[in-house]
């Protein structure tokens, strides 16, 4: 008989132990989960509290407003003011399709439904419709407007930073799309095969080509041979693979700078191997390859492949071909890095978070983290210049200025090779960082891309406030 | 005597929860308050007052366990007619048709002496439940539990539910024979599995585990062969895993338990809007009528604990989870209080049936575990589900009474 108590009370402690358990993950998920959960674009919570909300505004660096709510109608309405020019930015806050961009990451901010105490809540129930907090922009009207212009008619995406802080000055994707008529075009849009909806500047994977070989570069100088004598004959075989160069006549001997301001394969395809797997791979590691990006918008990984690539791959690697990839958001920070003597900013979009009435809620702090030396930032920041000075990238250069960057033409799939060019400039003094990346243009970075960049820095130089 | 007095005092609070609560009903509906508003109502205050008055008259057993139930099925009846007046009414219709059938199972149940002899009726009773449930059974979300009987829906998994209990009271319980056959216990075992397997067939898991679980206390209480136990744990094992390969809907279950996020326009729909629900809510929730409970499918019915924890916030689902406790520490206190041991073991499984049923519905719409489609007993809408999981409350109200101690007549 005591036996079949203890047992039934050992049943009844399992069962209020499974009730305390759920009390306890029930406070648990609302104190530390909840949070995300709501903020989760298919909760159709938001667009019902949104009903009540008019929208916070956001403006650019300079006050311009961008975005703006008025109430027409009785109905709550959504005023894209520059529609396809903010369309990767800003995004996109449709009831049927959801939300992206800064309308989706910032959403409680802009529909203020954030603070969830008690008296708000009480506020709200005598006054449910209230206004949604404002964001105040890194962005630059004018410099997006002119990247815009710059990269019409093309594929691709071009974006400027100030290397020092990582504001983000423009950014822009092309196609891009309207988003007033965003939602009628739908399918239209969303099936499109050159995905207009894909912000190619943070999300798109494109093979980096020759701007790589600022990071096989990196890895000569740690290895402490860049001056070291390469003959170049305009092909290098690798494992049994023949790696060739631009022009096959061969550029004669050379050492890292020189091989640099060439772009020349066999250099670095062979120094890639040099260098070994693992440590061109901690490099790239270093400056964020496979790794997640703490960003306002979404953004992809970028990737460098792992061990199991062999010799012939690891060469590709070194020049930025094969299996490696990257999005444009990456390289631009890789070459702030070098422009910000080895301290890589983190970039931004969104500067501030302003209530109705004009009062900060949040302000960001720039952050970087130190992903070189300063001897290795300043040998980069030379090799740069004389890319840009006397190299592949005169198309870049401008007078008065002093531009350096690095010209990529990647071969890919298609047959058509993308345009890259990554730089920056003042060199000294850098006041911007920029990258150009035309998809599948057919033509060399040094042609397309560099001119592009080139009047991307001149504007920016000249018109954007600090 | 002592026991009666102290139960008014809890039974002014229940009171006062439903004045409160029905002037937040007349507040959301202010612009358009119908008869149907009064009917609820009147009709909720008038049926928990006369059932808990004539409760006290002629009961002089526990004087708890009804009024814990009449403050969850208030809580619960409120939100179903916010989501849907019409489901309201008809909900007080069948909460009316089921305390009367709590007064007749307590009477039943106190007046009728040869339960604990019933064995065979109980074997084969479950059986032809089952059988019916397989022949006319129609499929409703995903899962073949329903019968139609003259144009009125019945589930007969939640009937076999108690009379699975009586089962097992009988056998442990009750007439000795039963017990003293060769390899009695194995072949309970194999009976129990039987009904788990036939539950599997149906797709109906969340009742399939009732069983389980409910089988497995008793045989971990009474059990003389002790080996038996892990036997049947082993068994479990083995069929869980077996039916995560073979079955279908058993995986994705468990995939939308895991991560439900990839999946939220499909499989994984129900679980996500059910935690956007519960995220909604806060500690105080959204205030009655000002939420989006409908966004969840089955708001009113398997999802009833996030559709409460919305408007009304996680304070009261945590009441909720702690009046279920309550019920089941009750139902165990009169098992332990009963000298009878067919009536000690029917109050124990029909606890463990309310506590288990509990657990796995409210875990299951937190994503604490898999889910399985189960009502949540006495909150949850749904006419079979709120008449048996009285009768089975009144069956332990009856055996919360003093009894003979049992097999007095057979020996």
């Amino acid at each position: 008989m005591n036996s079949e108590r203890k047992r039934i009370i050992t049943i009844l402690i399992g069962l209020c132990m499974g009730f305390v358990l759920l009390i306890g993950y029930l406070s648990y998920f609302q104190m530390f989960r909840a949070q995300a959960v709501r903020d989760n674009a298919y909760n159709k919570r938001l667009w019902i509290n949104e009903d009540n909300i008019l929208r916070g505004g956001i403006r650019d660096r300079d006050g311009e407003v961008l975005v703006y709510s008025e109430t027409r109608e009785g109905e709550a309405q959504r005023i894209y003011r520059f529609d396809n020019l903010y369309s990767h930015v800003i995004g996109y806050s449709l009831k049927d399709y959801g939300k992206s961009g800064l309308e989706r990451k910032y959403n409680s901010y802009l529909v203020n439904a954030n603070e969830n105490t008690a008296i708000n809540e009480l506020i709200n129930l005598i006054n449910p419709s209230g206004v949604g907090n404002n964001l105040s922009l890194t962005i630059d009207h004018d410099l997006q407007m002119r990247t815009r212009d710059l990269m019409g008619g093309k594929k691709g995406s071009a974006i400027a930073i100030n290397p020092k802080t990582g504001e983000i000055l423009s950014m822009v994707s092309v196609p891009d799309f309207s988003i007033e008529t965003l939602s009628e075009n739908w399918t239209t849009v969303s099936e499109n095969s050159d995905s207009p909806l894909l912000n190619r500047g943070t999300q798109g994977l494109y093979t980096p080509g020759s701007i790589f070989k600022i990071l096989t570069a990196i890895g000569v100088i740690q290895k402490g041979v860049p001056e070291a004598i390469y003959e170049c004959t305009g092909s290098t075989v690798i494992d049994g693979y023949t790696i060739r160069d631009f022009d096959e006549s061969g550029h004669g001997p050379l050492n890292l700078e020189q091989a640099f301001a060439v772009s020349c394969n066999t250099y670095f395809a062979d120094q890639a191997v040099a260098i070994g797997h693992d440590n061109l791979r901690e490099i790239a590691e270093s400056l964020l390859f496979n790794q997640k990006m703490d960003f306002d918008l979404e953004t992809t990984d970028s990737i460098f492949p792992d061990k199991s690539i062999g010799l012939t791959d690891l060469g590709a690697s070194g020049i930025g071909q094969g299996r490696v990839l990257t999005t444009p958001l990456n390289m631009l920070m890789t070459v702030s890095a070098v422009a910000n003597d080895g301290y890589m900013p983190m970039p931004y979009i969104v500067e501030s978070i302003l209530t109705p009435g004009g009062l900060t809620i949040d302000s960001h702090r720039s952050q970087s983290i130190k992903v070189l030396d300063n001897g290795e930032a300043q040998a980069l920041k030379r090799m740069m210049r004389e890319v840009v000075a006397s190299g592949t990238g005169t198309n870049a250069g401008l007078k008065g200025v002093q531009v350096a960057g690095k010209t990529g033409t990647a071969e890919n799939s298609s047959g058509n090779n993308h345009a890259w060019f990554v730089g920056f400039a003042p060199l000294e003094d850098p006041k911007v960082a920029v990258v150009v990346l035309l998809e599948e243009e057919g033509s060399s970075g040094g042609r397309a891309a560099a001119p592009i960049a080139r009047e991307i820095i001149n504007f920016a130089i000249n018109n954007v406030s600090n | 005597m002592n026991e009666r007095l102290n139960g008014k005092a809890p039974r002014k609070l229940l009171f006062l929860f439903e004045i409160l609560s029905l002037s937040l009903i007349f507040l959301y509906s202010w612009e358009g308050i119908q008869t149907e508003t009064y009917v609820i109502a009147v009709g909720l205050v008038l049926l928990i007052y006369f059932s808990n008055f004539l409760l006290a008259r002629i009961s002089k057993g526990d004087s708890y366990i009804f009024l814990i139930v009449c403050m969850l099925i208030s809580i619960g009846i409120i939100m179903i007619y916010r989501i849907s007046p019409d489901l309201g009414l008809k909900q007080l219709m069948w909460l009316t048709f089921g305390i009367a059938m709590f007064f007749a199972a307590y009477f039943a149940t106190r007046y009728i002496g040869f339960w604990e002899r019933l064995t065979p009726l109980y074997l084969i009773g479950s059986y032809v439940m089952f059988a019916a449930t397989l022949l006319m059974g129609s499929r409703t979300h995903g899962a073949i539990n329903w019968i139609n009987i003259a144009g009125v829906s019945v589930q007969p998994a939640e009937v076999t539910k108690i009379i699975l209990v009586f089962l097992l009271a009988a056998f442990y319980g009750g007439d000795e024979k039963y017990r003293r056959m060769k390899n009695a216990e194995m072949i309970l075992m194999m009976v129990a599995y039987s009904f788990i397997g036939l539950l599997f067939l149906q797709r109906d898991l969340g009742t399939a585990v009732i069983f389980f679980g409910v089988f497995t206390g008793l045989q971990y209480i009474y059990s003389e062969d002790r080996r038996l136990i892990f036997a049947n744990l082993g068994l479990a094992a083995v069929g869980g895993i077996s039916g995560y390969i073979l079955f279908d809907h058993v995986k994705v279950r468990v995939t939308t338990w895991l991560n439900p996020w990839p999946h939220i326009n499909d499989k994984g729909y129900q679980i996500t809007q059910s935690l956007f629900a519960i995220s909604e809510g806060g500690f105080f929730g959204t205030g009655l009528g000002r939420g989006n409970p409908s966004f969840i499918p089955l708001s009113y019915n398997d999802f009833i604990f996030s559709a409460i924890s919305e408007e009304m916030g996680i304070f009261t689902g945590i009441g909720i989870i702690m009046l279920f406790m309550l019920l089941v520490y009750r139902g165990f206190k009169i098992a332990l209080r009963q000298d009878n041991q067919f009536f000690r073991i029917v109050a124990l499984g029909i606890s463990m049936v309310f506590g288990i049923q509990a657990l796995i519905i409210i875990g299951g719409v937190m994503k604490v575990i898999p889910l399985t489609g189960l009502t949540l007993p006495f909150v949850s809408y749904g006419g079979t589900s709120v008449v048996t999981s009285f009768i089975a409350l009144g069956i332990l109200q009856g055996a919360s009474e003093k009894r003979g101690k049992a097999g007095a007549a057979n020996e």
